[in-house]
């Protein structure tokens, strides 16, 4: 946008008010927004960026359309925090209209449960094409922030524990031609970290990294990918390798046993639940499961 | 999901829904989750008053303080996000306990955090008490006696400026507040002057209990195992919020899902008072008396319908609601 000045309105909908008050506090001596040449106005004909924060409802619908078309040009549209991202843990709330963007156009988003000052203000400082002086006395992030999720690629199983474990519904995981993906949307998360906390291998962990901001809401994702399995029998895909042998692993381990019954506790994993369930499998198991109990 | 009812006083919620569902499920939080719950909860109301006084200070034009407030704010939301790794939505209760623990490494840049906040603080209470445009602005303004408070059922700091001795972590102490000690804050003013007072001092008083509770932390366990069934039961638990009592109601049916649940927030509490307050008063008076009880207007949002013509009341079960809420969504996405 280059020249003149950046007025915001900030355009609390549904939200919790927690990324309403970052933006606000932007304005302290800390962060200095102002000095960006940027202020926060009252009202949407003296603004030209709108910020939204919150999911949108029914009742907020009408005020949002109101308020961008009072916007003077060139109407920028910020949508701050995850709840205007994608509508976060209230997408299955029932007065909740689709995200911003389906209502009016959104330029930038940054996700975030709420997201940092910091972040806020590296955002709009892109939109304004300045350089920031970072200074290390505030723009630190401490040990144990929940920021951005990272898998670590060698340890990661591909259980979906952490898919199982997430309240928000922002891990999804989906095989596809033999492989798992597993795939992170982090404009939904909480940041609750019950993933890393779930996590049987310690693959996933919420990294310091909070600039989030993209142009896109569908970049706003981690991915990792797993081999699947085929089974001995049928030759369909059916669980990751790797949670295969790190269950057989953990019975190793666990009862402590030798080498001939290790080769058949392997034979009958490789097997998929369907056929597992197949008369000369299921005697197998059985008699996997009796020499399993008489050791231990 | 509990935490992000308010962005403010996210911890006081998630403590209050854990406390009724611990009550449900009839276990108990180890003595050191409490400490570190009673170490959350004192951090978070002096960055709940200390936001509110920047409002306060903003809404008589007095923009220089809401500057420095909110700038030595900022030392409190370092330090909660230091321990808890956000600086809103700290994530720290779980159901029987907390997740996450403060090892004594921490307690040092804790400790010279509060000194520096302890300066402050005094060094407003100072200024607010001297200052005479905030006493122009402030003093015998919103007055509400003694009694209407009682009457009005106001909660927190509202009924506290009005010189009544109450306080939930008193009253029916939770966590570890029965092991802290601590003085209610009150006084007499009965106006805004007053309720400034009260929240400045109470922060002061905060301060002293991290100390004492960084200092006598018990040794031991962060969480207990919790049992994987709920009975059938109803539990009701009390927090007291930096903004007043809040009430967490629970029903559970023998399922994984709550049947009921139900969330009183102290605004709800507070606005009847506001009647008696705004009595006689300037117009321009408005703003900072309706800021003086520390509003926060979502949490007042209820439905009811009631026929005019007939006064008769209807209830919406979830069903009708969502039904209600197709039609008035139209096309939209």
């Amino acid at each position: 946008m280059g020249e003149g000045k950046i007025s915001i309105y900030r355009f609390m909908s549904a939200g919790c008010n927690g990324c309403d008050v970052q933006i606000l506090e932007c304005l302290v001596p800390r962060y200095r927004l102002e000095a960006l040449g940027v202020e926060i106005v009252s009202t949407p004909e003296e603004a030209n960026v709108l910020a939204i924060t919150g999911g949108i409802n029914v009742k907020g619908l009408k005020e949002l359309k109101n308020a961008y078309e009072r916007l003077r040009p060139p109407r920028i549209v910020i949508a701050v925090g995850n709840c205007a991202v994608t509508k976060g843990i209230f997408s299955d709330g029932y007065p909740m209209v689709g995200p911003p963007d389906q209502i009016v156009p959104v330029n930038l988003y940054i996700p975030g449960c709420p997201p940092r000052p910091q972040a806020i203000i590296s955002a709009i400082a892109k939109i304004l094409g300045i350089e920031l002086e970072e200074r290390e006395d505030y723009w630190y992030t401490p040990e144990g922030f929940r920021g951005k999720h990272e898998f670590d690629g060698e340890k990661c199983i591909g259980c979906g524990a952490c898919a199982q474990i997430c309240s928000s519904e922002a891990i999804e995981v989906h095989d596809k031609d033999g492989k798992r993906i597993i795939r992170v949307n982090y404009g939904r998360c909480t940041f609750c970290a019950f993933c890393q906390d779930e996590c049987p291998t310690e693959a996933i962990r919420l990294t310091e990294e909070y600039h989030l901001s993209t142009v896109d809401r569908e970049d706003a994702y981690v991915e990792n990918e797993v081999k699947m399995l085929r089974c001995r029998v049928c030759g369909s895909y059916y669980a990751p390798q790797r949670q295969v042998d790190w269950a057989i692993k953990k019975v190793v381990e666990g009862a402590d046993i030798r080498d001939e019954l290790v080769g058949e506790l392997r034979r009958a994993a490789e097997v998929c639940p369907d056929c597992r369930m197949k008369i000369d499998n299921i005697r197998r198991a059985k008699r996997i499961l009796v020499q399993l109990s008489l050791r231990t | 999901m509990a935490e992000r009812i308010c962005g403010i006083c996210s911890d006081a919620h998630t403590t209050c829904y854990t406390q009724a569902i611990e009550d449900l499920l009839g276990i108990e939080a180890p003595p050191r989750a409490k400490y570190i719950r009673v170490i959350i909860a004192e951090l978070e109301r002096i960055h709940s008053h200390s936001l509110w006084l920047g409002i306060a200070a903003h809404e008589i034009g007095f923009d220089t303080l809401f500057m420095y407030l909110w700038r030595d704010r900022e030392t409190v939301m370092d330090m909660l996000e230091f321990i808890s790794g956000n600086r809103v939505h700290y994530a720290m209760n779980t159901i029987g306990g907390v997740r996450r623990d403060i090892p004594s490494e921490m307690t040092p840049k804790i400790k010279d955090g509060l000194d520096f906040l302890e300066k402050r603080i005094k060094y407003y209470i100072k200024t607010i008490s001297s200052d005479r445009t905030i006493q122009k602005r402030t003093v015998d303004v919103g007055i509400l006696k003694p009694k209407d408070a009682i009457e009005l059922c106001a909660v927190g700091p509202t009924l506290r400026a009005s010189g009544v001795k109450n306080d939930v972590r008193r009253d029916d102490p939770y966590a570890a507040y029965d092991e802290i000690p601590f003085n209610v804050v009150t006084h007499d003013g009965c106006d805004v002057f007053a309720r400034i007072i009260v929240r400045c001092e109470e922060m002061l008083e905060s301060i002293n209990m991290i100390r004492y509770a960084l200092d006598h932390m018990p040794a031991g366990m962060l969480r207990v195992r919790v049992p994987m069934a709920v009975e059938p039961n109803e539990a009701v638990s009390r927090v007291e919020a930096p903004r007043g009592e809040l009430i967490h109601y629970a029903r559970s049916n023998g399922t994984a899902r709550p049947e009921r649940y139900k969330v009183r927030s102290p605004t709800l509490a507070n606005i009847p008072a506001l009647c008696k307050m705004l009595m006689g008063q300037h117009v321009a008076d408005i703003p900072i008396v309706l800021a003086g009880i520390d509003p926060c207007f979502a949490c007042m949002d209820r439905l009811a319908l009631i026929d005019v013509n007939t006064g008769r009341k209807k209830i919406l079960d979830f069903n009708s609601l969502r039904e209600n809420i197709r039609r008035m969504r139209g096309n939209c996405p």
